[in-house]
């Protein structure tokens, strides 16, 4: 323990990652795998695992250093200097309204505190923040440089939080996601244990449940499922508990596809059963094809955002067989109509599913494109 | 909470799809977040009154928010849920230019829900860009960087005047402040570029 306080201290990012990953995350799932390359990951990626297999879900980007900075303003130029912030070289501009409040009850005789609100600005880490608070307070007036303190940013302070904030969510009755490090609050129901890291796919989003549902109510036993942009593998697993034959997931992330493996794992997912596929993004410049059959799939989900949708349902459906179920989600509902125009002439029975602001969309695809 | 509804086939026209009145089972998970259009969460504000933590404001390129730095460190501070936030701001800011830099302000409540509000770029940004430059001037006033003409001027007031904050604001207004913020960078603005 004091050897990790000693580390904790040191500014050294790698090492200190090693060892805060290696208390958190199980390692037991790496081992019971033993041969490699059964592991139906793309290739380049099993590399890249390998290397990093002491690391959590996070890369570089994530694990960036920050400059964290107070900067205390005069409460009259508030909105401008933040703006001004942002202009000159600032990353974000926070006003914390609770501190503002108790500077007025705790009554501690500063004047400053009535007059005064304090900021705090995120900074990336080679801009020269004092250049930047003189300039944004030239551009709006200010007759001085208002103070500020520079820290660097912890960024496992964050992630950390990050971690915290996903509980066990019940998405219908007997259906539950747990995260990794909860025991599921109803043990008979269907639990699917999640560690998402840090890609998108905990249960508590709208669009999620949608799909979750759409899938509950789809898989019948039997069924080949894709998932197109698995995030964190959740509708992948899904499928699986409800009686899939078998799933397979691709994403552009190769943290998605990280997280979906662990996640896999976690559920005692036998490789068999589970597919992953690094899709290439658009400025990859091999031409790599996804290794997946076309036609071979009865259900395909996916959950992304309306312009990789609308761009890529060509690519989504060609995946499909004649009379497969589709599920578009991700969609807001004012962009709704768009996805139908796109998709109707290739799916029919088009129905959607509705949570707030948010629709699933299914659909069968059409049997042949002959005209009759 | 959930509505299904089956499109004939021949009309597909978008008052068909009611929306399902508003969620209030969505607030009761452990981790209630909202995030809604800018007038809805106007009046949600004045019917609740929810005790705000914290205004946050980011530059974030148009359906590339991720929870890296900047969004991570400045959203995770007050515990706010940051795939929700990536998740909702991409999908509502798939119709702008990738990788265009929106000014967000996000309201942070004590409960770690939150809302947020999209303004197309900074005025700055569009000047910067409609000159070509990176850096505005270091000192404004005293030197100046490039020119724009009032053409430049009038297409970016344009453009702000989409933003919800600036519709009911008379174009002139809008390009006087453009004005303003390009002489504060060391740009000056001329009738005709020759």
């Amino acid at each position: 323990m004091s050897a990790w306080n000693f580390i904790k201290h040191f500014p050294c990012k790698n090492l200190s990652r090693h060892i805060f990953k290696d208390r958190v995350k199980p390692l037991c799932f790496f081992t019971s795998y033993t041969p490699q390359s059964s592991f139906s990951i793309s290739a380049s990626l099993s590399t890249s695992y390998s290397s990093s297999s002491s690391s959590c879900f996070t890369d570089e980007s994530f694990a960036a250093p920050y400059l964290s900075v107070r900067i205390h303003c005069p409460k009259h130029v508030l909105d401008s200097f933040s703006e001004a912030l942002l202009c000159f070289g600032a990353s974000s501009v926070a006003v914390d309204e609770d501190i503002e409040e108790e500077d007025e009850d705790a009554a501690s005789g500063s004047s400053l505190a009535s007059k005064e609100i304090c900021i705090e600005s995120i900074f990336p880490v080679h801009e020269e923040v004092k250049m930047c608070i003189s300039q944004a307070a030239n551009s709006i007036g200010l007759k001085e440089i208002p103070k500020f303190k520079v820290e660097m940013g912890d960024e496992q302070d964050w992630i950390t939080k990050n971690q915290d904030l996903f509980q066990p969510v019940e998405i219908a009755e007997r259906l539950w996601i747990v995260p990794e490090w909860t025991s599921p609050p109803v043990p008979e129901a269907v639990n699917i244990i999640l560690n998402p890291g840090f890609a998108f796919g905990t249960g508590e989003h709208p669009t999620t449940k949608l799909c979750l549902l759409l899938l509950q109510s789809l898989i019948k036993g039997g069924e080949a499922f894709l998932d197109y942009g698995t995030g964190s593998g959740i509708l992948a697993i899904a499928a699986l508990k409800f009686g899939a034959a078998s799933s397979a997931g691709i994403d552009i992330d190769p943290l998605a596809i990280k997280s979906a493996s662990h996640n896999a794992a976690l559920n005692n997912i036998p490789l068999e059963k589970l597919e992953l596929h690094l899709a290439p993004s658009e400025n990859s410049s091999s031409g790599r094809e996804i290794p997946l059959q076309k036609e071979q799939f009865d259900v395909i989900i996916a959950n992304i955002l309306l312009n990789p949708v609308i761009e890529l349902a060509d690519h989504i459906l060609s995946f499909a067989k004649p009379g497969a179920t589709i599920g578009i989600s991700g969609i807001l509902s004012e962009q709704l109509p768009n996805v139908i125009a796109h998709y109707s002439p290739f799916v029919e029975d088009i129905s959607v599913a509705t949570i707030g602001d948010w629709v699933c969309l299914s659909g069968t695809k059409k049997g042949d494109f002959i005209d009759n | 909470m959930v509505q299904n509804n089956t499109i004939p086939k021949q009309k597909r026209r978008p008052n068909i799809f009611p929306l399902s009145p508003k969620p209030s089972k969505n607030r009761g998970s452990s981790l209630s977040l909202s995030s809604r259009s800018p007038t809805m969460a106007a009046a949600k504000e004045i019917l609740t009154r929810r005790p705000v933590a914290a205004t946050i404001r980011l530059t974030v390129p148009a359906g590339g928010a991720r929870p890296a730095p900047p969004v991570g460190p400045a959203l995770g501070q007050y515990r706010l849920n940051l795939m929700a936030f990536c998740k909702d701001f991409n999908a509502r800011t798939q119709k702008y230019k990738p990788d265009t830099p929106m000014a967000v302000t996000i309201t942070a409540f004590k409960d770690n829900s939150f809302e947020f509000t999209v303004k197309s770029p900074t005025v700055s940004w569009y000047i910067k860009k409609a000159a070509g430059v990176d850096k505005g001037s270091t000192r404004p006033g005293h030197l100046t960087v490039t020119t724009l003409s009032v053409r430049h001027v009038y297409e970016i007031a344009k453009v702000k005047q989409t933003d919800p904050f600036c519709q009911y604001m008379p174009l002139e207004s809008i390009c006087k402040s453009i004005i303003g913020t390009a002489n504060s960078m060391g740009i000056k603005i001329v009738h005709d570029l020759e």
